[in-house]
């Protein structure tokens, strides 16, 4: 089972994802919601997945994705981003990012998304 | 409430989630959230607006609340919500990545809030069960005007980058927006391509129509090919720089050529295995075929830097640092109010069974034992349920900044409002009823209150108003209190007025001060000959009063000509239980709140008098009170009509004194307030009952309105 860990400022985004991955057969390890907690729950608990939102505060999903992946270079990250976000999702997939979705997304996107991340 | 099946509806339309509580919890969270966010924003805003410019956190944060409401709502797909917040964020955008004070913010605050009324109102919609259909197109207009405007006015302006705004744009830790830089390029050179032993192939990759973001997935597979081959050459090629080449791939698709030592099958299933690709065509191609001295154009290497050392993971777990774990859930108040009523029926049947008619008599300590247990943990289980249902009044009061800030701006007076004790909790229903009567005589403090500038020079009083808003606990119930330093209630005027409607009931030179004050709360009175259109329509203290007692709460004026107002509301801590004495009449029993009760005894025939109209009262320490009958006044046969038989009972409300005249006590007990059965308050007028309740022993007892027996209500 794919372990996940969900980080997103929003509660309503983080239960949005958490529900459609439960669904589909994924664990959902963690929540967090600023890139700074995201980062420490991602040393606690390893997850295969983290799918991680751009705009937070205290810790944007860049920088959060930038700390992850100067941990463990084999993080996968997703990057859950809205329209209006291009150059910052660029500059995430510079930083390391695996994938992004775009919100609002559909269901069947973010479980391709993550199933064929976790596979990689 | 009980809209779920258009709530489930929604929920399943964007996600197709499965289960119905899945949907609707979602919805919840969503209205919730949403709600939060709201305040939060519109807290920010005023903050910010009386400073007359915007700190680059408050812009952040602005930014970055806009950013997650329009997310949500595009999930939940209210696209009108969805498309206004992003305008906001837009402007926000904009104000975030230019240089601050070069901005004209005049209309910001006014758009802000439009907005934020705008996405209210829709939510209000929303959560009642309404479809959400207010046209955003205005305000969106409204505010890409401005942001035009100041976007104009930006260029306008001498372009010499600050030092500051220069380093910001250089600063990699900077949170800002990465301005895009072009692709690396460098001239290839063609006899190396051909003298290599690599294929060169060409695909041309058609993504999914709805995959979104067309350009950036581009970028992403130039990417992933630049793992294992040399890119020669894409189209597009300017896939990060113009904003139609999204557009133009989604038409045309994308075309990468590439060199690569890999065989052409391992190269068709890196495509096959690419997300979003709705089909891709690939081709070996002959170097000469390079219809021209091709331009190489080599994407910036991910940091993907896998030979860098990792930090051991001991070290890092070692942190001191651990994530705060979660230690708050939010609950539906439907639940609460269930779980309320539910203790409610708990007590109620714990003094069914304790005091149960069977165990009259008998000796039994180990079930009087067993029962004080049973009465530990049933008020134990009352307290952290009522605890539960407590929220701090700081909210409501939080909504008074923005009551102030129109109100000032519209009436051109200049007024501080002053907040204590915001902290002070009461029971969430309760709250939910303050908030209308906190906005009325807040308004009136500003409207009727507050004087004028000028006049308040003249009288040596400090130019800037002052409202206060003060919150605190006295025993069961807790104060709330608004204060203002305008000019007072004028007496004289109030009893005018009183008279000139046929208010009064009572001759002007008995009254005292707070009687003459407590016409203001009397449906219809208004003595400003001025309504405007916040207050002044005699509605707003109608209004107070009757939300406050709905409540079972109180209110109360105190105030100085030329000095100021203020009106205290008392409101218990809860409503769904509360402290009662129990009386019989005849074969009745009814209950008194504890709370309006002053005091009970046994009457001395000299104190008792009749004037010469018949009225009959009774004479305490030196002052008079009037009798009132329950028997007479609720009709219930009773063989206890001579006074010294029965006992008195004085009860006070509004500063009003009576004595009720009852057959005996039973004893005061806890009860759970029902309201009347609505059969019963449909057919029939109900005077003097405020609602029922169940007593230990089965029987009902009717809970007597005191706001009527004091005659406020009559």
């Amino acid at each position: 089972m794919t372990s996940v860990l969900i980080v997103d400022d929003a509660a309503f985004m983080r239960m949005a994802i958490r529900k459609v991955l439960e669904k589909n057969g994924f664990e959902i390890v963690g929540e967090a919601e600023n890139g700074e907690i995201g980062y420490q729950k991602y040393i606690q608990c390893k997850p295969d997945v983290v799918t991680m939102d751009i705009t937070m505060p205290e810790m944007t999903g860049i920088d959060a994705l930038k700390q992850i992946k100067k941990f463990d270079a084999d993080a996968k990250v997703v990057m859950v981003s809205a329209m209006g976000q291009e150059s910052l999702v660029r500059e995430a997939i510079m930083s390391g990012a695996k994938s992004f979705i775009v919100k609002p997304y559909k269901e069947e996107h973010i479980v391709q998304t993550l199933n064929s991340i976790a596979m990689q | 409430m009980l809209h779920a099946g258009y709530k489930c509806e929604l929920a399943k339309g964007v996600i197709a989630l499965a289960s119905d509580n899945i949907g609707e919890s979602l919805f919840d969270l969503f209205i919730f959230e949403t709600s939060q966010n709201i305040e939060q924003l519109e807290q920010i805003i005023l903050d910010n607006e009386k400073e007359s410019s915007f700190a680059s956190d408050a812009i952040n944060e602005i930014f970055r609340i806009m950013h997650t409401i329009k997310g949500s709502a595009a999930m939940m797909m209210f696209d009108n919500i969805s498309s206004v917040a992003h305008k906001v964020e837009d402007l926000f955008y904009f104000i975030r990545e230019h240089s601050a004070e070069k901005i004209d913010y005049n209309d910001v605050p006014d758009l802000v809030l439009e907005s934020l009324d705008f996405i209210r109102c829709e939510m209000e919609k929303i959560k009642t069960g309404i479809t959400a259909d207010g046209d955003g197109a205005a305000i969106v207009t409204k505010i890409a005007a401005s942001l035009k405007q100041k976007k104009d006015k930006y260029q306008d302006q001498p372009q010499i980058m600050p030092e500051k705004e220069a380093n910001d744009v250089n600063n990699a830790n900077d949170q800002k927006l990465i301005i895009d830089k072009k692709p690396k390029k460098r001239k290839a050179n063609r006899e190396k391509i051909t003298e290599d032993n690599k294929n060169t192939y060409k695909a041309h990759v058609y993504f999914e129509e709805d995959c979104q973001m067309e350009s950036l997935r581009s970028f992403d597979i130039i990417n992933k090919i630049y793992q294992f081959a040399e890119v020669i050459e894409y189209k597009p090629g300017d896939i990060m720089e113009n904003d139609n080449s999204a557009s133009i791939i989604r038409e045309r698709g994308f075309e990468v050529t590439f060199k690569t030592a890999q065989n052409i099958t391992d190269i068709d299933e890196f495509f096959s295995k690419l997300l979003f690709l709705r089909k891709h065509l690939l081709k070996e191609i002959a170097a000469f075929d390079l219809h021209q001295p091709a331009e190489v154009v080599t994407p910036e290497m991910p940091i993907e830097n896998k030979t860098e050392e990792k930090q051991p993971v001991a070290n890092a777990t070692t942190d001191t640092h651990t994530a705060p774990i979660a230690t708050m859930i939010n609950v539906n108040v439907a639940k609460l109010d269930k779980l309320m009523d539910l203790v409610g029926e708990m007590v109620i049947s714990e003094a069914m069974v304790v005091e149960n008619p069977d165990l009259k008599g008998l000796e039994i300590e180990n079930f009087k034992k067993a029962s004080r247990q049973l009465h530990k943990i049933t008020s134990e289980l009352q307290d952290t349920v009522m605890s539960i249902r407590m929220v701090p009044l700081a909210d409501v009061f939080q909504k008074m900044h923005r009551v102030m800030r129109d109100m000032c701006k519209k009436l051109g007076k200049d007024v501080k409002l002053e907040i204590i004790g915001e902290d002070t909790e009461a029971d969430k229903n309760i709250i939910t009823h303050l908030s209308d009567p906190l906005m009325h005589l807040v308004r009136n403090c500003i409207d009727h209150g507050i004087e004028s500038e000028e006049d308040r020079v003249r009288n040596n009083k400090p130019k800037t108003g002052k409202v206060t808003l003060e919150a605190r606990n006295a025993g069961n119930d807790v104060l709330v209190i608004v204060r203002d330093d305008g000019m007072g209630l004028d007496k004289n005027k109030i009893l005018a007025k009183a008279k000139e409607n046929g208010l009064l009931n009572k001759d002007s030179s008995e009254m005292s001060d707070s009687e003459v004050y407590n016409l203001i709360f009397i449906p219809g009175f208004s003595t400003n000959d001025n309504i405007t259109e916040f207050s002044g329509r005699g509605v707003g203290m109608d209004v107070v009063t009757s939300n406050i007692e709905e409540v079972g709460g109180s209110v109360s004026i105190d105030s100085t000509q030329g000095v100021g107002t203020a009106i205290t509301i008392k409101i218990p801590l809860t409503l769904a239980i509360i402290d009662g004495m129990n009386i019989q009449v005849g074969d009745s029993l009814y209950t008194i709140p504890t709370i309006s009760i002053k005091e009970s005894f046994f009457p001395k025939q000299q104190d008792l008098l009749t004037d010469p109209d018949g009225n009959e009262m009774i004479m305490v320490r030196g002052q008079c009170y009037a009798i009132v009958r329950l028997h007479q006044c609720l009709n219930v046969k009773t063989e206890v009509t001579d006074f010294t038989q029965g006992i008195f009972i004085m009860i006070e409300q509004y500063e009003k004194t009576v004595c009720i005249f009852a057959d005996e006590l039973i004893g005061q007990q806890q009860v759970v307030v029902k309201t009347l059965p609505k059969y019963i308050k449909n057919n029939y007028k109900i005077n003097g009952l405020a609602g029922c309740t169940l007593l230990g022993n089965g029987g009902i007892s009717l809970i007597l309105d005191v706001g009527w027996f004091t005659g406020y209500k009559k």
